[in-house]
């Protein structure tokens, strides 16, 4: 059959049956996938009688945000009840510097070890690359010892320092693989411009370099700002990130189970990487597919 | 402007040797081609005169100051690379002006001479592009500016027509001949195309396996190959080569060739008596006779030694046919008459100029002299 045929032809009811079945089934994985997330906020802005008195999949019956203001600024954690918001500041002070010292380093590794190649580069590549396969329970030990010795245990430094560690190999393989496309020629030609390492790092490099630091950001910021572990292993206290403080404000229950206050918490803290996903989502898929010289 | 000289330089990667010894004198000035096949060591070379490779062994001087161990950006040399490597984020104005600003020269004296050399290219109105908005020849156009601006002792240059379209790259290769002529500077130009060779380079140096075959000036390596692989590499349509063995004639050596397809008729007996000399204590041997295509042309002159021959297919180019002859089973090219004015088909005259022909050893392949 020839394609305009095909096409002006009226559809068979077997294909609009297909047609129908297909859609069934997505709108019902989209309820699934959907239903605990409308679960969360939904009962996020409840209040406690609502909670009790109606269904679970009810609609609140208004917008009530004090579960959300308790969660935020009341909530009892421990036995400070400060509410997330100072936990809040420790994560993003534990993230932001996180984020950029383990993404510039990445770029510079990368840069060092694919255009000024020396030997073993290949070699000290695998070994960076290993990093990305330990699991963070191995280095718990060690990495509390070292924290000891520098003095910076129980301080949001301290996290600083394990996460732009740990986030090193991550970045490096980034950047490394993005690096290799650009043509060697490049470096040369400065080179003989008379622009050192540095020089061409900053004038050549990473001009060109912003796809990848895309996907590095978001990649680095996600795995940083969700991170449980390290934040309870090195940290007690004032000094806990957010994901910590959560599951603190969780467990402390006084009487009553706030399930709002809950729920209002649990999307405070996953707030952050939600909303650089749905800002930045994009870049990451096109930074990772991305060459970089074009022509 | 400076002269440049090579001195037994040796490159080695481990065990593998990729230039063994190679020395050349470049004068003041010169225009020197590195002629070769890919993996030749041409480019190698042409690296370690950047100074973006170390030598193994030797030594590079330029002017009279040795450079092996002197950084590539106090060489005083400007290089343009097969893929033009123009900085992607930068204009074509700061393409230009990079290199001088690394060697901190003043902002306004940078843009002057950015813009003398951007006249001088006729590339005025690009300044403000960036790299992936030019076509090829422009891009071409701008690495040029880039290492014309500095005004450099040495210009290098790493095959950079090979990325052109044909009539682009006739073009380029004008443009470059004419920079030499009007700047006087010493270039160092590698390239695979014989063409480029023959039609830019004062001097072309003939690499192969990272030894230098031939160096000498484009006529002398036309007319007096050093041997069988310079002579098959330079010349388009390539030379002919054929098995001969020397006899003794009367009035000198000579050498029956067969000059039909099938061999049915009687051979011809070539006078080499021009070549007594040099065929001397060759009488009964075996040589390789090489003849360039225009030795054997069309018509009956007093240039050479006049045969008969088949034509076994032609192959008209506008300005010159080309005719393929059928000699004892073996393809030989000949010049057949300029232009479209004949027809050119059976059995017709050829004059064979075998005064001019070449003569090697065929163990050696080295021309006999």
């Amino acid at each position: 059959m020839s394609d305009a045929a095909r096409y002006s032809a009226p559809r068979p009811w077997s294909a609009l049956i297909l047609r129908v079945l297909l859609w069934f089934v997505l709108i019902v994985f989209a309820i699934w996938f959907l239903l605990p997330a409308y679960v969360v906020v939904g009962t996020s802005l409840k209040d406690l009688d609502e909670i009790r008195g109606g269904s679970l999949l009810a609609l609140p019956h208004e917008l009530n945000f004090s579960a959300w203001r308790h969660a935020w600024s009341e909530a009892c954690i421990g036995v400070e009840c400060t509410g997330l918001k100072p936990y809040f500041w420790n994560s993003v002070s534990m993230a932001l510097p996180g984020v950029v010292v383990s993404t510039l380093l990445g770029a510079l590794t990368g840069y060092a070890l694919t255009k000024w190649k020396f030997k073993g580069a290949n070699l000290v590549f695998a070994l960076i690359l290993f990093g990305c396969f330990v699991p963070f329970q191995v280095v718990i030990l060690p990495m509390a010892q070292t924290l000891g010795k520098i003095g910076i245990t129980n301080t949001v430094y301290g996290l600083i320092l394990v996460h732009s560690v740990y986030g090193l190999a991550f970045t490096t393989l980034f950047f490394r693989n993005y690096y290799v496309t650009i043509p060697d020629e490049l470096v040369r030609a400065a080179t003989i411009d008379g622009a050192g390492f540095f020089t061409i790092f900053h004038r050549i490099i990473l001009p060109l370099s912003p796809p990848i630091i895309v996907v590095s950001v978001i990649w680095q910021f996600t795995q940083i700002w969700n991170d449980f572990l390290f934040g309870a292993s090195f940290t007690t206290g004032g000094a806990q990130p957010i994901t910590v403080a959560m599951n603190n404000l969780v467990n402390t229950t006084t009487g009553v189970k706030q399930y709002n206050v809950d729920m209002a918490a649990a999307l405070i803290t996953a707030a952050p990487t939600l909303l650089v996903y749905i800002f930045a989502g994009r870049y990451f898929v096109r930074g990772l597919t991305a060459g970089s010289v074009k022509g | 402007m400076a002269s440049l000289t090579i001195k037994n330089a040796v490159k080695r990667y481990g065990n593998v040797e990729v230039l063994k010894g190679v020395s050349i004198d470049l004068r003041d000035g010169e225009f020197l081609v590195l002629l070769g096949a890919s993996g030749c060591g041409k480019s190698t070379l042409l690296n370690m005169i950047a100074g973006l490779e170390d030598l193994t062994e030797g030594e590079i001087m330029i002017g009279d100051r040795v450079v092996n161990d002197v950084h590539p950006k106090d060489r005083d040399i400007a290089m343009v690379f097969q893929s033009y490597a123009l900085y992607p984020t930068m204009t074509v104005g700061q393409n230009i002006a990079f290199g001088l600003e690394m060697r901190g020269v003043p902002k306004a004296e940078r843009a002057l001479r950015v813009e003398q050399v951007a006249k001088t290219l006729r590339m005025d109105h690009l300044l403000d592009r960036k790299p992936a908005q030019l076509s090829g020849g422009q891009r071409q156009r701008v690495a040029m500016g880039r290492a014309l601006v500095r005004d450099p002792e040495v210009f290098l240059f790493d095959e950079p027509l090979s990325n052109l379209d044909a009539k682009l790259r006739l073009e380029m290769r004008t443009e470059i001949k004419r920079l030499h002529k009007r700047l006087n500077a010493t270039m160092v130009y590698v390239t695979h195309d014989q063409i480029e060779a023959l039609t830019l380079a004062d001097r072309i140096a003939i690499l192969k396996d990272g030894e230098v075959q031939q160096l000498a000036s484009p006529a002398e390596i036309y007319e007096h190959p050093a041997n069988m692989f310079v002579a098959g590499l330079v010349g388009s349509p390539p030379m002919n080569f054929l098995d001969i063995t020397v006899e003794a004639g009367e009035a000198g050596p000579a050498a029956w060739v067969t000059l039909r397809a099938d061999g049915a008729d009687k051979p011809v007996l070539l006078d080499l008596s021009a070549h007594t000399a040099r065929l001397d204590g060759y009488v009964g041997r075996k040589v390789v006779m090489g003849l360039r295509p225009e030795m054997i042309s069309q018509g009956t002159t007093d240039a050479g030694q006049c045969v008969q021959c088949e034509i076994d297919v032609t192959e008209a180019t506008g300005a010159d046919t080309l005719c393929v002859l059928n000699w004892n089973n073996q393809e030989v090219l000949a010049r057949g008459t300029s232009g479209y004015t004949k027809i050119l088909e059976g059995t017709m005259d050829f004059t064979i100029e075998t005064e001019r022909a070449c003569l090697f050893d065929p163990e050696s392949g080295l021309r006999l002299d």
